[in-house]
C-alpha cells in the first residue's frame, strides 16, 4: 500500500509562510495574526490551481 | 422558510441519508444526476447553462420543483466555461463556440506527443506537486499564461485576476443554491466535494491516457512516486468542502479493466485510491464511487473498504452482480441505462425501475438514478416515469 508521504510544499499551501517571513524581516506586531491572515489567503491560490486540475 | 417546505426537505434528507447509510428507509430515494436535461427541461440550450451557471442553477431548481426528487447535484453541468474561458483553457470543446450550442460541453485530450506534461517531468511533479501546477501545467493548458521565465504580458495577468474572481464567486454562489433547493422544493443537495484518483488525474490532465499506458509500461516507478506526491493533495482537496450529511463525489474515470490491466488496478490504482478513503472514513466522511463505464472486475478490492464508508453508483456495470457482491457493506445507486432514458419507452423505463428496486432495494441501501449523467438526450416522458415507477414500487 502507498504511503503518504511529506511533502516540499504541503497541501493548502502555494507560497509557504515560511518564504514570507523571510521577506518580513522584523516583525514589530503580532507575528501569529500575519501568519494566520497570510495562510488563509494564500490556501485561496492552492484551491484555485487544484481545482483548475481537479474540476475544470 | 415555509414550514411545510423544511419537513418536506427535513424527509427527504432522513431518506437519504438512511440509505446511503445502507440502511432501509420510508421509500427508496430518487437522486437523479441531471445535466444537461435541465436546460432541455427548462427551456434553455446547452450553451446557455454551460456558460451562464446562474441560468444552469434555475434550470436544476425547476426540475427539483416538478419533480419529486429527493436530492440533485446543484449544478451537474459543473463546468462553467465563463471561467474557463476566462483562465484561456484549452482542452474543452465549449458549447456554441468549437461544440454546436445544443450539445454538452466536451473535453480534448491532446494527442500524446503534445501531452501537458512530458515523460521526462516527472521528478519535478513529484518533487513539488503544487509547484508544478503553477509553474509547467497551468501555462501549458492556459492560452494566456505566459511561461516561467518568459515576459509578463496583460493577458497572462487577466487570466489570474479574472480566473480567481471567477472560480471564487461561482463557488459561493452554490451555498446561496443550495439553500435555494431547500426552501423552494424541500431538494437536498446530493454531494459536496471532489475527489479524482492520482493514476485517473494523471491520464486525464497531464500525461493523457495513452502517455500514462506507456508510462506505465516504460517507468513504472516514476508514475507510482507520482500517484504518491500527488496523494495529500487529492485528500485535502476532497476534504475541502466536504459535508458529514452527503458523500464527496468520486468521479472514476480510465483505471479500470480494460483501461488498464488487472496488475496495474492492483499496483497503482487501487494502493493510492483506497488509503484515502478510509483516512476520509476515518474522519466522518463518506464517499460516491461514482463509477463510470464497468469496474465489475474490481469489485472485490473495494470490498476491502470498511462497511458503510461509500456508496457505490453503477453505470454499465450489472447492478445484480453489484447487489451480490458488495450490497451487504454498501448502499448502490443507479441502473437505470441512458440509452432507455433517452430512445427507450416510458414502459420500458417502468419496467426497468421495477426490476431494479425488486433485486437490489429490498433490504434498503438503494437510490434510483440513471446509470451516467443526464444529458439532454433523456426524454421529459421517460424522466417522469422513472420518478413515479419508483413511488410506486419503491415503497417499503
Amino acid at each position: 500500500m502507498a504511503e503518504k508521504k511529506e511533502v516540499i510544499r504541503k497541501p493548502g499551501v502555494a507560497f509557504p509562510w515560511e518564504g514570507k517571513l523571510k521577506e518580513l524581516g522584523e516583525i514589530k506586531g503580532d507575528a501569529e495574526l500575519i501568519k494566520k491572515i497570510w495562510e488563509d489567503v494564500d490556501a485561496l491560490a492552492y484551491v484555485y490551481i487544484w481545482h483548475c486540475l481537479l474540476s475544470f | 422558510m415555509a414550514k411545510d417546505m423544511e419537513q418536506v426537505y427535513q424527509a427527504r434528507l432522513g431518506r437519504y441519508v438512511t440509505a446511503m447509510r445502507n440502511e432501509k428507509p420510508d421509500m427508496v430515494p430518487i437522486r437523479p444526476f441531471v445535466a444537461e436535461f435541465t436546460a432541455k427541461y427548462a427551456g434553455y440550450t446547452c450553451q446557455e447553462v454551460t456558460h451562464d451557471y446562474e441560468k444552469a442553477f434555475i434550470a436544476a431548481r425547476k426540475c427539483a420543483a416538478d419533480f419529486d426528487w429527493d436530492a440533485v447535484v446543484s449544478n451537474m453541468v459543473y463546468v462553467w466555461t465563463g471561467l474557463t474561458e476566462a483562465i484561456g483553457t484549452k482542452y474543452y470543446g465549449v458549447p456554441g463556440i468549437g461544440v454546436p450550442a445544443d450539445r454538452g460541453f466536451q473535453y480534448l485530450e491532446p494527442a500524446e506527443e503534445k501531452a501537458f506534461m512530458k515523460p521526462e517531468e516527472y521528478d519535478e511533479l513529484i518533487a513539488d506537486p503544487t509547484g508544478f501546477l503553477f509553474n509547467v501545467w497551468l501555462p501549458r493548458t492556459s492560452k494566456y499564461l505566459s511561461k516561467i521565465g518568459k515576459p509578463v504580458t496583460f493577458k497572462n495577468n487577466l487570466s489570474f485576476l479574472k480566473g480567481g474572481m471567477a472560480m471564487l464567486s461561482y463557488f459561493n454562489a452554490f451555498g446561496k443554491q443550495n439553500e435555494l433547493l431547500r426552501k423552494e422544493s424541500g431538494t437536498v443537495s446530493a454531494i459536496s466535494g471532489i475527489f479524482k484518483a492520482p493514476l485517473d488525474i494523471i491520464a486525464d490532465k497531464l500525461r493523457g491516457y495513452l502517455g500514462l499506458l506507456t508510462d506505465l509500461h516504460e517507468r513504472p516507478k516514476k508514475v507510482m512516486a507520482a500517484c504518491e506526491a500527488l496523494m495529500p493533495h487529492l485528500e485535502w482537496v476532497a476534504l475541502s468542502a466536504a459535508d458529514k450529511n452527503v458523500p464527496i463525489g468520486y468521479w472514476m474515470h480510465r483505471g479500470c479493466v480494460p483501461f488498464v490491466n488487472m496488475e496495474h488496478f492492483n499496483n497503482f490504482y487501487w494502493p493510492t485510491v483506497k488509503p484515502i478513503i478510509e483516512s476520509i472514513w476515518s474522519k466522518g466522511y463518506q464517499v460516491l464511487f461514482y463509477a463510470e463505464g464497468n469496474w465489475d472486475a474490481h469489485l472485490q478490492s473495494f470490498a476491502e473498504l470498511p462497511d458503510g464508508c461509500i456508496v457505490y453508483h453503477c453505470d454499465k456495470g450489472d447492478i445484480f452482480r453489484i447487489h451480490k457482491e458488495i450490497g451487504h457493506k454498501f448502499c448502490i445507486s443507479g441502473g437505470i441505462p441512458n440509452f432507455m432514458l433517452g430512445y427507450g419507452t416510458p414502459d420500458e423505463v417502468r419496467a426497468r425501475c421495477k426490476k431494479v428496486i425488486e433485486g437490489v432495494a429490498g433490504d434498503g441501501g438503494y437510490i434510483m438514478d440513471a446509470s451516467a449523467i443526464i444529458q439532454n438526450d433523456a426524454t421529459v416522458e421517460n424522466m417522469r416515469a422513472m420518478t413515479e415507477a419508483t413511488r410506486q414500487y419503491g415503497v417499503y
